[in-house]
This record gives structure tokens, sequence and C-alpha cells, in this order.
């Protein structure tokens, strides 16, 4: 269904309904990503037996201004190998379309005002939940771009692995959604949110089984590049990853857009899974409940996002591409097969469940002869005629272009 | 419709949209061409690719939009870029050096023959049958409903088809980045296995430079190939639409 | 053509959020110091003076990954029209895409058979003469007491 706000064309009321709207979620949202800094902080080092920042503001709620603000006064450089002109759009590629992102999350119910119907989210296009794949692809670039442009070697390594990984996930992410849709239905949000109404059980973390659910909340960890698959700024090994070499403003349109992310995802996530604004409200200010239910939901799923960061550590390359690629895509597309056949009956469900038993004895089995292919490859022609394979002749290491 | 129709019944939003995505695209498709460094040239398609998308939701063509971004924009050119940027950070293409003995004549020569194809195409009434049969898909529902329905009922071959397409893509990808004689999928000695290994263009050898130059191959093979399928997807998509 | 107007509101954010990046980089320009030295343009690389440039060729491998996720994006695009009107479709829905999905799956099969999604070096198996004469007095050196060599 289309927006509704736009039913009886563009009048000067439906744009300035627009613009308000607009300019509230973007301010809600860079002060929820400045809280959002400091929540993580403080939770971290409640977890950790510190205090965290105390010193701006009450509690340290200041702290995150604070140091935006100290960023604006701080040099910015531009390091000499670097493309210039990539270098100054990267951070640009990176922030737009983490605001852009949040504009299709419905945040509250649908209102009347002034005459008009006004559902409460920036925008309610119908490809809905496509639009925020098509950023997160977008959203690859910003990384990828930051790191080859600054002409550096720790921000190269960190932006081909952090763009390896964020392409990885998306094909899992892509595999939920479409869950999602699946019961929706449609691909508008508010189309996903109203499919999921009225009772907590037919939450679509419920209703889908809660695979589904754990599924994404595992990719989106890693398209975000958040701990623990957080590789691509692994300090330890590669300075600070793809914006090493990146101060200042830069620096702080990068630190932005991953918070920002953050905070959308854990949106995304409710919207998805958690029916987004629904739950029960009282008589009295009718269309503040859903509001609140909505940022009660996200605030706890922000929690959650930081007692992961808090909790594990981080991943090795190979475990990361090996539990993106070989465990959850499958997964997911079993389980996906799974809901459609339950969908029409119990008995296509048994059947495709059936099939699902046998795919996977089939998946083990590819994945032990690529292990053995792999480990007979070092072996000595003795150990392999040991190990019952068939001898072959073996390529000159090298020789290999002719 | 007739052109003329087409104009008059466009209101000035949509045109002003039309104006600016054309600029956008045509704007990008030359920097495709005429940027030296070759991570510009694709950020230029990338650009270009857009301009495409926004043409798309004007033609409330929802879903191709979405696709044209998604698969385009976040697959397409991210494999191009990942073979421009690690296969030399710093090379610049010699733009004026010909690769080919008389390309440009050559060029110049397709050229025109493509333009005069588009001129033939849309001034006479040489082609058969009827000028354009494009209009909106009708149905009820949204135009993913709409989408989905043709795809899945009457153009369902095509669709199955495209798997097996896919299913070709991906063992081409595989067998092309496999060195040959060896099970393993890969273009660096096994000893280099573990993550990036820094070899300058100083410090390769002959052989390193010849595997290298394999991967190169393997990789822009396989982008030919999988750039294939998704044309081939987009191409189900746009008889769709028709 | 009204799917224009539900875009506007994305626009205006497009518009908004480019216009904050921009002039907040412009705000920092007015308010921060520009002083380059040729040490702080210099790449990062932990206070250790670089000696080569970044790696110019990476495995095969990231682009094997690219090159695969572009055929398994086209797959999942796909997926999102045919669960839009799977209600409608019913059974026949169900059994075109089961058929879809076992392409997939067997081209997955095949990419998990050749080690195309393997990461890491390569596990060695080391021969078992070789492993018996490595013992802790052939490979570790004492220094010191207790050595012939010292003695």
């Amino acid at each position: 269904m289309p927006d509704p706000l736009f039913a009886h064309g563009v009048g000067l009321a439906v744009v300035v309904i627009v613009l308000v709207k607009v300019v509230v979620a973007f301010t809600v949202l860079l002060v929820s990503t400045m809280l959002m800094v400091w929540f993580e902080r403080k939770v971290i080092s409640d977890m950790q037996n510190r205090i965290g920042p105390n010193r701006a503001g009450p509690f340290g709620l200041l702290q995150s201004l604070a140091d935006g603000t100290k960023l604006f006064f701080k040099e910015d450089l531009l390091p000499e190998r670097a493309d210039r002109f990539v270098f100054r759009l990267a951070p640009l590629l990176a922030v737009v379309p983490a605001f852009l992102v949040f504009a299709v999350i419905p945040v509250g119910g649908i209102v009347t005002i002034a005459h008009h119907t006004v559902e409460l989210q920036v925008a309610d296009p119908p490809m809905g939940i496509l639009f925020l794949l098509a950023m997160s692809s977008v959203a690859v670039y910003g990384t990828m771009l930051a790191g080859w442009s600054s002409g550096s070697k720790y921000p190269l390594l960190g932006a081909v692995r952090a763009s390896a990984q964020m392409i990885s996930y998306e094909a899992a992410l892509g595999l939920t959604v479409v869950t999602v849709v699946l019961e929706a239905h449609s691909l508008s949000t508010r189309s996903i949110i109203a499919s999921q109404a009225q009772h907590f059980w037919q939450w679509n973390v419920i209703r889908l089984g809660f695979v589904p659910f754990a599924i994404f909340l595992i990719a989106s960890t890693a398209e975000m590049n958040r701990p623990p698959f957080d590789l691509a700024e692994g300090e330890s090994e590669l300075g600070g990853g793809f914006n090493t070499e990146y101060s200042s403003l830069r620096f702080a349109l990068f630190y932005l857009a991953e918070f920002m992310n953050t905070i959308t995802m854990s949106a995304l996530a409710v919207t998805l899974f958690f029916g987004g604004p629904d739950g029960p409200g009282f008589h009295f200010l009718r269309w503040l409940w859903p509001i609140l239910w909505f940022l009660g939901k996200t605030t706890a799923f922000c929690y959650v996002q930081v007692w992961i960061r808090a909790s594990l550590p981080r991943m090795r390359y190979d475990q990361l591409m090996d539990l993106g690629w070989k465990r959850l895509i499958p997964l997911a597309l079993g389980w996906l097969l799974v809901v459609a056949g339950v969908n029409l009956s119990a008995a296509w469900g048994f059947a495709i469940i059936g099939g699902g038993v046998l795919a996977a004895g089939l998946l083990y089995q590819s994945l032990s002869v690529g292990r053995r292919r792999r480990e007979t490859v070092t072996q000595p022609p003795a150990a392999r005629a040991l190990a019952g394979v068939p001898l072959r002749p073996v390529a000159r290491p090298g020789g290999t272009g002719g | 419709m007739s052109a003329p129709a087409v104009l008059a019944a466009a209101t000035i939003p949509d045109a002003v949209t039309f104006a600016l995505a054309a600029v956008i695209c045509v704007v990008g498709a030359l920097g495709v061409v005429l940027m030296r460094n070759p991570v510009h040239s694709a950020l230029a398609l990338v650009m270009t690719l857009f301009g495409v998308a926004v043409l798309f939701v004007e033609q409330d063509a929802q879903f191709l939009a979405a696709v044209q971004v998604i698969v385009y924009t976040g697959a397409i050119v991210v494999l191009f870029l990942f073979v421009i940027m690690l296969l030399g950070v710093d090379r610049r293409e010699r733009v004026l050096a010909d690769t080919f003995r008389g390309q440009r004549v050559v060029a110049l020569v397709l050229g025109l023959m493509v333009l005069a194809e588009v001129v033939l195409l849309a001034r006479t009434r040489w082609t058969t049958g009827a000028h354009s049969v494009a209009g909106p898909l009708d149905g009820p529902g949204s135009n993913v409903a709409k989408l989905g329905r043709s795809i899945f009922t009457t153009y369902l071959i095509p669709f199955e088809v495209t798997s097996a397409l896919l299913v070709v893509a991906v063992v081409g990808a595989v067998v092309l980045a496999r060195r040959p004689g060896l099970g393993e999928p890969s273009g660096e000695a096994p000893d280099e296995a573990d993550g990036a290994s820094p070899v300058g263009p100083g410090a390769s050898g002959p052989g390193a430079e010849a595997a290298d130059a394999e991967a190169a191959d393997a990789a822009g093979a396989g982008t030919a190939e999988s750039t294939a399928g998704a044309g081939a997807a987009a191409g189900a998509g746009a008889a769709v639409t028709r | 053509m009204g799917s224009l107007d539900s875009y506007l509101p994305i626009l205006i954010l497009f518009v908004l959020a480019l216009a904050f990046a921009g002039l907040s980089i412009f705000a920092s320009k007015l308010l921060a110091p520009k002083r380059p030295t040729s040490a702080k343009e210099a790449p990062y690389e932990c206070g250790i003076v670089p000696t080569e440039g970044p790696p110019q060729r990476f495995p095969v491998r990231f682009y094997l990954i690219a090159m695969i996720f572009v055929i398994f994006d086209i797959e999942i695009i796909f997926l999102f029209p045919w669960a839009v009107v799977y209600n409608e479709l019913g059974r026949f829905g169900l059994v075109e895409i089961v058929v879809f999905a076992a392409a997939v799956f067997f081209s997955f099969l095949y990419l998990l058979a050749n080690g195309a999604l393997d990461w890491g070096p390569v596990k060695r198996i080391r021969p078992v003469t070789a492993a018996a004469q490595r013992t802790t007095s052939s490979t570790v050196r004492r220094v010191g007491a207790g050595s012939g060599e010292a003695a």
C-alpha cells in the first residue's frame, strides 16, 4: 500500500509535514547517536568494573558532545600517498547511507494531523526493505574506498577484510529478510509491522521460529563490523583498520556512521522480528504508546549489542568466513524453505524438513571432501599412497603460467 | 504513446527528476570513459547506475530500481573495484597507448554503427511489429507483486533456466580461479595462503608474475561471466516489465 | 506517477545529511590548525618509517568471494518477488522455489567440495617418519648447563 500521506497529491500542508518529520528524525538520530556512544562506554565500563565517563555533565552524559567538539579543532591531515578526491569522498559515503537507512523504519503508529493520515516514519516507499538492503550495500563503499584511498598498508588490509566480510554476511542477512517478507506478503516496512500486530505471539521472532532472528542478529553485527566481527579495525594488528589515516572531523563522521548503524540495526531487528511499535496501549495519549514501545525495544537491543561487544572475543578471519558462508547461508536457506512448507501445510513442512536433513548430509559430505582435498595437497606421495589417494603428477610450483 | 504525448503527460516534478537523473547518467558515463584513474572510472559507473535507478523509480519499476542498486552497485561494481584496487594501487592506465593496432578506427566505426542503429530504430518504420510495447504491468497489488506473479507463472521457464546459468557461473568462477594440477582454488603458493601477501612489483619473480597474471585473468573472465548472469537476470526482469 | 512522492522525504533527508556532513567539514576547516609536516603526512605505521608501499596484490580468494557473492546476490534477489506472492502461488510456488533452491544448493556444494570458501593456511599433515625424529632434544637448544657444545 502506498504512503497515505501522498494519496491526495502534494500540497503545502503535506510538504510541511514531511519537512517536520525529516527534521525531527534527523535531530533525534543525531542526539541518540551521541547518547549511544555514552551508553556503550558506560555499560562496558560497568561490565569491566570501571566507572567510565563521569566528568562532562551529569553521569558524563555530555562526554560524546565534548569529544565531538574537540574533533572540530583538530588538524585534518591528508596523507601524501592518498587519492585526494576519494579520500574526501569516503566519509560522506559512510555517513549518508547511515542517515538514509533510518528513513524506512516505522517508529510509531498512524496518526491524523490536519486531516492528513501520517505514518510515523520518515518515508514508506513500496520497496521499503529493499531500500534498506540497497543502502547497506552502498555502505560497503565508504569502508572500501576509505581504506584504498589512504595509500597506506593497514587501512588497505582493513578495508579488504571489511568489504569481503560485509558482502559475505549480506547474503545471510538477505535470506532472513526474505523469510520475514514471506509472512508479510509485502516489502513495505509498514506492512511488515502490520503483519505482526495485535498479539506478541504473532511477532516474527516467535512465528518464524527463533532461527531467522538469531541469524539476523549475527549477520547484522558482522555487517556493521562490530565486535566480535571487528577484524576491519583489529587494533592489535592493523593500527586502526580502514580509518587509520583519518583525523579530525572526517574521522568523526566514520565514528558517527558506525554508531548510527548500531542504532538503526537495533531498530531494524525490532521492526522485522519484534513487532516494531506494537504493544499494549492505554486510552489517553494513544499516539505516544507505540513510540514508547519502539524506543524501549530498540534500547533493549542496543544494550544487547553492547553486551555482545563486552563479552565475546574477536574471531579469526577464517572462522568468520566459515561461519558466514558454511553455516549461516545454508541454514538461512533451509529455514526459509521450511517456513514456506509449513505455511502451506504440515505435510509439506515435514517433507521439506526431510529434504533438509538429506541436504545437511550432503553438505557435511562435501565439506569433508573439500577438507580432504586441501590436506592431501601438501602431502608427499608416500603419505598419499598410505591415505589411499591415487597418485597424480604434482605441478612444479611457479611453473603454472606456461 | 508517442513521444510528444509522453512529454505532455509529464508533470513538472517528473520532468525535473528525469532531467537530473539523465544528467547524472550522462556525466557518469562520460566519467567512466574519460577518467584517468580506473577507480575514479568505477565510481563514475556507480553514479550512472544510480541515475538509472532513479529513472526506474520514476517509471514505477520499484523492484528493478532496488535490484539496480543492490546487484549492480552493491555486488558487481564492488567486484570491479576489488579487481582494480587490489591488482595495482598506484597503477595509472596509459590511456593514450593503443592495446590493439587500429582500435581507434574500429571503435569509431562500431560506435557510428550503434548510433545509426539507434536512429534507425527510433526514427524509421523499418522494424517489424509495434514500435514499443512498453507499458505498466497489470494486475492487483504493488509493483513487486505484479512482477512476482509474472516471473513465477508466465515466465517460469526463463527463471529456472537462470538458475542453471548461475550454476554455470559458479563452476566457471571456481575453475578459473583454480591452479591447474592442484585441487587448491588459489593463485598463490600454499606457503603464503594466510591472508594478504605483501608482494611488491619488484619482489615478484617471473613465476609469481605468471601466477598473478593468471589470477587477473581468472578474475576478469569470472567478472564477465557473472555480469552476463546479472544481465540475464535484469533482462528477465525487463522482459516482464514490457 | 505518484510513486515519486514517497521518495520526497528520502530526498530531503539525503540533502540534510549531505549538508550536515559538508558544513561540519567546512567548519572544521575554519577552526582547525593547518600545519602539515612530512612526518604527519607519511603513512601511519605505528612510528616505524615506511620502507615500501602498500601491498599490490591480494590472494585470489578475495576476488573469488566477490564473484560468488554476485551470483548469490542475484539468487537472493529473485526470492523477494517470490516471497511477496507466495500465498497466491501455493503449492506450485513451493515446488518451483525448491527446484531453484536445489540448483543453488548444488552449486554451493560444488564450491565447498572444491574448497573455494576455505580460508586460512593449508593444513599440513607431516609424514610420520619425520615426526619421530622431532623430539625435545632435537628441536630445543638448551643454553648453558648440560649441553654438550657448551662444555
